[in-house]
């Protein structure tokens, strides 16, 4: 059996609420910068939480040149920006790949969720004949890729994975069968979610939303904070990343899929289905637990969250998990649902090209619960070869991505 | 590289819940029975579509509450219980190796979704349900499925437009050819809601009636859009030696797939977008134009992509175009969204077996200016083993797949050696 082909990371675009762009982004997970505030994009007075993790002043016009924003939705507009910040930080020339093969592979949990917002404020105040005419072409969540790909002339594959809270990794494992099948000389993949009121309601009720902060693994914490973002992958195969010159991040060395099939929003008890995805991925990228240098965890701030994915580690690294360190990127970002694991592998990526792992933010007081090297609130330089991220989803969706350093 | 063995199937269609079914009916040139049953639609001008006539959860899926399925939920679980029993998984080998979902859907629980907004607008926000909140993430039917029949493989949701079901057969051969798993359910389900009706009416694509009740017929002269029906299918899909080893029954294998966006920049570029899936498809099952003995059209009545698609087919087919029967059964089951690429291929693998491909209901005269293909007007014997598919989306997805039947003991295998 031949070997298997190298997939590897060439550029990183994303928008955030803390920093837009591979730099600014970075810089800003270093300092531990946090974006949580009151929500502004609706009204929550009638709700009985009111934090959120918003992107503040994105302007659509400076990243979407050749739709013109206004017919497309906000997720497809951060999409839109990642991508071509992915693209540029790559150094790629469009017109020297065939965009004919070039394909888009994106995760979400909502898609475009403002078009069927509007479409229920119409229905309730009984206007529902006059349903906009752009709902079917703006809402449903394919249109999301399908507008990435029309933006940069792209007629290969466009898929969305919307696989919730774990569809960024979903996407990123599919671009990477993709690649090693020959279909595509590059693929874009990545994930993306705006604020949607919807969610927030869900979540809302479900008591899952913090008051004041996002903590994970803290002792006090009180919940997860919903965001929004947007962050895409450049991936290529390794020898046509060298054959043009570009700069490699690192390798997408394998991952790990796999279902609880237990229940539609709590995780396995045990971490059974959580653990099999670390394990599946590890095998597949050939790695032992051994080398594994970071963790990006899922981490939401949730009391159940939180303690259930510490279990998971337990049970799959042994007493080794406790030699690991693992960090919530979300105690910065809130939960940017769909973004949230394409966020986390640009991290891993960044981790192991600057050899420094972003802290988990707001972590004063440690629970016993969760007694893992969790990283608390000042980021280090840490020897990182190999990073893992893992990401959790209702329906009980578990994934696992490892990102190896480039071996020359 | 490994091959994907097609072992069973399970289908949720109005004309009934078996690949056999199915097919005889379309065989018999039926036409679906859907039903409409909301007033707001009274003054539109369409007509046809809507939910099946009759489909009871509880008589597929017996034992347990099914209140926290919603609709779509249902309907998926439905479709896996009749998949899994036809290829002969019970609950006993569920337990003991890890089987996955990969589910096809344009809209998902867009209904519950809807109804879930609606209600916290009107009640506000503290009085939503967190149970149908469980259900309005757009993986929600795939969780669902799984926990219901306790599939704890790779569970994926694929979104691609009414390409949704056939790109969820090509990912999950995919992970069988290349990525290294043995067992996965793989289909598409959308159920019919208000929502995608309205929306759809709405921009003019569903057909209008001529004062009489007139069901869509895919590429003739006068074709006016599409009818949206609803329903489920899956395929249980296996890695070839294993399916072996276990004594499955092997009905028919996937030899390949092909994917394209048309990216709507030049509108003249349609056609060259389904063609490059559909020689993609051919290139990916290392097959030749001359290898396909019948396709399975995409078209459902819709005027442009049923033209865009005859062109395309005319132009990969180029020389044999003629000769190859092509088939359109959306002219009887109307436009099933994510559910279309799953039906229509457990249908083109019964034709292929029963060596009997089903007509385009109604197909008098094509379009003029479309090019002469050989339109099956009436069903037809057709003699080979392989079909392709095509399914064509209104946003630009396409996605094109070849399905062959399993050889029989006397008939010469026509494939490369596995590695």
């Amino acid at each position: 059996m031949t070997d298997r082909l190298t997939v590897v990371v060439t550029g990183l675009g994303m928008v955030t609420s803390i920093g837009t762009g591979r730099q600014q982004f970075w810089d800003a997970l270093l300092a531990g910068r946090c974006a949580f505030g009151r929500v502004r994009s609706f009204d929550t007075s009638r709700y009985n939480v009111h934090l959120g993790a918003e992107i503040q002043d994105f302007d659509p016009h400076s990243h979407v040149l050749e739709l013109d924003p206004s017919t497309i939705g906000r997720t497809s507009q951060l999409a839109i920006a990642a991508a071509r910040l992915a693209l540029t930080d790559g150094s790629l020339d469009l017109d020297k790949i065939d965009r004919t093969q070039a394909g888009i592979c994106l995760g979400t949990t909502s898609g475009e969720p403002h078009f069927i917002e509007r479409f229920d404020e119409r229905y309730v105040q009984g206007e529902i004949l006059n349903v906009d005419q752009g709902f079917i072409r703006g809402y449903p969540c394919h249109v999301v890729p399908g507008n990435v790909a029309r933006e940069l002339g792209f007629e290969g594959e466009a898929m969305m994975i919307p696989t919730a809270c774990a569809a960024g990794n979903y996407a990123i494992a599919h671009a990477c069968d993709v690649l090693r099948s020959g279909k595509a000389p590059i693929m874009l993949a990545g994930g993306a979610d705006c604020f949607s009121r919807i969610t927030y309601t869900g979540f809302a009720r479900l008591g899952a939303i913090a008051p004041e902060i996002c903590q994970p693994f803290d002792r006090n914490r009180k919940g997860m904070v919903p965001g929004e973002g947007s962050a895409m992958l450049l991936l290529e195969l390794k020898d046509h990343a060298i054959a043009r010159g570009a700069r490699i991040y690192c390798e997408v060395a394998g991952y790990g899929l796999s279902c609880d099939a237990h229940h539609m929003t709590a995780a396995h008890p045990q971490g059974e289905g959580a653990s099999r995805a670390v394990t599946l991925a590890l095998q597949q990228s050939g790695i032992v637990a051994e080398e594994v240098d970071y963790i990006s965890a899922h981490g939401t701030g949730t009391p159940t969250n939180d303690r259930l994915e510490t279990i998971a580690m337990k049970r799959t690294f042994g007493e080794m998990a406790y030699k690991i360190p693992i960090s919530s990127i979300k105690s910065m970002l809130g939960h940017t649902m769909g973004a949230a694991s394409a966020i986390e592998a640009a991290v891993c990526a960044l981790a192991i090209t600057h050899q420094q792992i972003p802290a988990t933010m707001n972590l004063h007081v440690p629970d016993p619960e969760c007694d893992l090297d969790y990283v608390p609130n000042v980021a280090r330089k840490c020897n990182v070869k190999v990073a893992m991220s893992n990401a959790y989803a209702f329906g009980g969706n578990n994934s696992s991505l490892v990102f190896r350093a480039c071996l020359a | 590289m490994k091959r994907v063995a097609i072992t069973g199937a399970g289908v949720i269609s109005c004309f009934g819940d078996s690949a056999e079914i199915l097919h005889s009916a379309l065989c018999n040139g039926e036409q679906a029975s859907y039903q409409i049953d909301f007033d707001e639609c009274a003054d539109s001008n369409c007509r046809q579509g809507g939910r099946l006539p009759s489909f009871r959860a509880e008589s597929y899926l017996p034992g347990k509450p099914l209140r926290a399925l919603d609709r779509t939920g249902r309907i998926v679980a439905a479709a896996a219980k009749l998949a899994l029993e036809n290829s002969g998984w019970t609950p006993e080998m569920l337990s003991r190796h890890e089987v996955g979902l990969v589910l096809g859907t344009m809209f998902s629980s867009m209904h519950t979704i809807s109804a879930f907004d609606r209600h916290g607008l009107t009640q506000g926000p503290s009085c939503v349900s967190p149970m149908d909140f469980a259900n309005t993430v757009l993986n929600a039917a795939a969780g669902q499925t799984a926990i219901w029949h306790n599939l704890r493989g790779i569970n994926s949701t694929i979104a691609g437009g009414t390409a949704s079901g056939l790109m969820a057969l090509g990912y999950a051969s995919d992970l069988i050819r290349h990525g290294g798993q043995t067992a996965l359910l793989a289909g598409g389900a959308d159920e019919f809601s208000f929502e995608a009706w309205c929306g759809f009416e709405r921009v003019g694509l569903l057909c209008r009636s001529n004062g009489h009740s007139e069901f869509p017929v895919p590429f003739s002269a006068r074709r006016n859009g599409f009818v949206l029906g609803e329903g489920s299918a899956l395929l249980m899909l296996e890695e070839w030696e294993t399916a072996r080893e276990r004594g499955a029954s092997i009905l028919g294998e996937i030899r390949g797939h092909g994917s394209s966006y048309h990216a709507a920049r030049n509108p003249d570029g349609a056609p060259e977008a389904i063609a490059r899936a559909m020689k993609a498809a051919l290139k990916d099952s290392r097959m030749l134009p001359s290898d396909i003995h019948c396709i399975s059209a995409s078209a459902n009545g819709s005027v442009l992509a049923d033209r865009h698609e005859a062109m395309a087919i005319y132009t990969t087919f180029n020389g044999s175009s003629q000769s190859i029967p092509v088939t359109a059964i959306k002219s009887m089951l109307g436009e099933s969204l994510g559910t279309a690429g799953a039906f229509q291929a457990i249908d083109l693998l019964q034709s292929l077996r029963s060596h009997l491909l089903p007509a385009i209901r109604g197909l008098e005269s094509h379009e003029p200016e479309m090019p002469s293909l050989h339109f099956c007007r009436q069903k037809q014997d057709i003699i080979g083993n392989s079909g392709l598919i095509n399914s064509v989306g209104i946003d630009g997805n396409v996605c094109s797949l070849v399905i062959s039947s399993a050889p029989g003991e006397d008939t010469t295998i026509n494939q490369e050696k596995p590695c």
